[in-house]
């Protein structure tokens, strides 16, 4: 592959530019094409969609959309409302508890503070599906399997120790003049570590609920396990069984599809340049 | 660190500290030692455990199917790492390159499939292989190979590398962006020289930027073996392992294992040896990628 072309005048490079542009135009298309086609396709009649699955639709309908908000049995607004609840709460705690540990670590010595990074360390190293059976054990033997928090509880740890890292790395780059003015100025410890350096945080902060907000929304294999109730089930699980409840009429699935993938789908195009950095951020500093 | 000034006292730290440690520790490692504990017993999930030492761990070492599964993990982690992180270098030079325009719109719509959950991925790669109604037997009936349509995910021959495709697809982008960032840091006047030194394009890219970027690299290539080691949703949702257990991965396997066939004592057994091969894995990647970019300083 060509590194750099000098823009010049001559065919040669020319046409080795278009070409590039061309591959990337093709590459580019081929991630959300997939995402057009399904859009279009459900607001075809079945009939009409399997008669030719690639054109436009010549009546588009809403009829679609329309059955399935209704339909009782595909869950879509419980499924909707609990990873909501749960990607929230998840990624309050996440913030919040990464934050505190996070800080402390970064500024306090204190015994325990060594076997507390190894834990953390060990955290982030452990396959975390490896721990599905004995999480689903633990849980149903304590009897807080399928309930509002259930999956709260795992992404909460499983979140925690990328949290920690990234927020420690960030304390210890902010000087410590700003506590120790807090300090002449009669502000106690808590006082200052929420209320002067949490503010100064927020960058990283919002980069943490960035990446956890993904991770909480998508998961899959925990809420498989441990979710049985229909009234906690997140998107991913309702979305695992629209093939079976739509028996194979494609058009009323896709929109099934959208109508859950919509709010992940709009928070991305809508902050995507923030939320790009915010994952690369996490993913090389991790 | 603090002087004694704004040092808190020890009952602070130890109130703030207490409810995440506890919360941590209680869903990370309780299960850990849960899942050795249960390994040891014949268990169906009922009511009757029954201690057997080490004849889960004996049985696992001899079962088939989980080295099949692991065969498989490791021949995603493979195919990941040249199609997601090489086709991820091509693409990123290609991006580079002076004359390609809408930068910001590519980098927008390669990550986008990164984001969406494996569930929607596995759903919209199911109907592009669909065999009545799916994309790819549409495109062979365009091009006038209609003899070539089949029920794609039906062949056991072929199964892995399809379910692979998805993984790849979706994860281009975002290796390409950590890439983007990490190849945009090297100084230009470095491409300049090489330029004037006469350097190919190609020359540039191995000479040049590889070993410029080989730390991100190198983070790459761990990141794409533990999410490989891991991958469960994609296949799930695809082929449930199948047809047989022609694309069964490790983490299905424990998962129909201890829920499928509620065999929790063998199912534990099985994910102490996954987090264990994990573990190697991960080790033989750091020491086998350590080694060649050790021969790469060299040169």
């Amino acid at each position: 592959m060509t590194k750099k072309i000098k823009p010049g005048h001559d065919s040669k490079s020319r046409v080795l530019s278009v070409f590039l542009n061309v591959i990337m135009i093709i590459f580019s298309f081929t991630c959300v094409f997939p995402l057009i086609w399904m859009f279009y396709s459900s607001l075809k009649q079945r009939t009409a969609f399997q008669l030719d699955i690639i054109s436009l639709p010549a009546h588009p309908t809403f009829q679609n959309y329309i059955q399935v908000a209704q339909d009782k049995d595909a869950h879509i607004w419980t499924a909707l409302l609990s990873s909501l609840r749960t990607t929230v709460t998840s990624v309050f705690f996440i913030v919040m508890f990464g934050y505190v540990i996070g800080y402390i670590l970064a500024r306090i010595k204190f015994r325990g503070e060594r076997m507390l990074s190894v834990l953390l360390l060990l955290g982030l190293l452990i396959p975390i599906h490896s721990l599905l059976v004995p999480v689903y054990v633990v849980f149903n033997k304590l009897g807080i399997a399928d309930t509002w928090y259930t999956l709260v509880l795992p992404y909460v740890a499983f979140g925690l120790p990328i949290a920690v890292f990234l927020i420690n790395g960030y304390v210890k780059s902010v000087p410590i003049e700003f506590e120790e003015a807090a300090a002449i100025d009669g502000y106690n410890f808590t006082h200052t570590m929420f209320s002067i350096i949490l503010p100064i945080c927020t960058p990283i902060l919002v980069t943490v609920a960035i990446i956890q907000t993904f991770a909480c929304w998508n998961e899959f294999s925990f809420a498989l396990v441990l979710v049985n109730d229909a009234a906690y089930k997140t998107v991913p699980l309702a979305m695992t069984q629209f093939t079976g409840q739509f028996n194979s009429n494609y058009p009323k699935m896709m929109a099934a599809m959208l109508i859950t993938m919509a709010p992940i789908v709009i928070f991305y195009f809508a902050f995507s340049k923030k939320i790009i950095q915010g994952m690369v951020a996490g993913a090389i500093k991790g | 660190m603090f002087n004694s000034m704004i040092r808190p006292k020890k009952s602070t730290i130890f109130l703030l500290l207490f409810v995440p440690v506890i919360w941590y520790i209680f869903s990370v490692f309780v299960p850990l030692l849960a899942a050795f504990f249960y390994s040891f017993f014949d268990w169906k999930g009922g009511p009757e455990k029954i201690f057997i030492g080490f004849d889960n761990y004996v049985k696992l070492i001899h079962d088939p199917l989980f080295w099949e599964a692991a065969l498989h993990n490791i021949f995603l982690v493979g195919v990941c790492i040249v199609g997601q992180i090489g086709l991820a270098f091509v693409f990123v030079l290609i991006i580079m390159s002076r004359n390609v325009h809408l930068k910001g719109v590519h980098r927008t719509l390669v990550f986008f499939p990164s984001t969406i959950s494996a569930i929607a991925i596995g759903f919209i790669w199911s109907m592009i292989y669909n065999y009545r109604y799916g994309l790819l037997n549409w495109i062979l009936k365009i091009v006038g190979r209609s003899d070539l349509q089949t029920v794609w995910l039906n062949n056991p021959k072929s199964v892995l590398v399809l379910v692979s495709i998805p993984l790849v697809w979706q994860f281009i982008g975002y290796y390409m962006v950590i890439l983007f960032s990490a190849v945009a840091s090297i100084p230009q006047e470095l491409f300049e020289s090489a330029e004037l030194d006469g350097a190919s394009g190609v020359q540039r890219a191995v000479y040049i930027v590889l070993p410029l970027i080989k730390n991100i690299l190198v983070i790459c290539i761990m990141l794409c073996v533990a999410g490989n080691m891991k991958v469960f949703d994609h296949i799930y949702q695809m082929t449930n392992g199948g047809p047989g257990t022609a694309s069964n991965v490790l983490a299905l396997y424990g998962y129909t294992v201890s829920f499928r066939q509620s065999d929790m004592g063998y199912g534990s057994a099985i994910s102490v040896g996954i987090c264990i091969l994990s573990f190697i894995i991960i080790l033989c990647t750091r020491t086998a990628v350590n080694a060649f970019t050790k021969e790469d300083n060299s040169l």
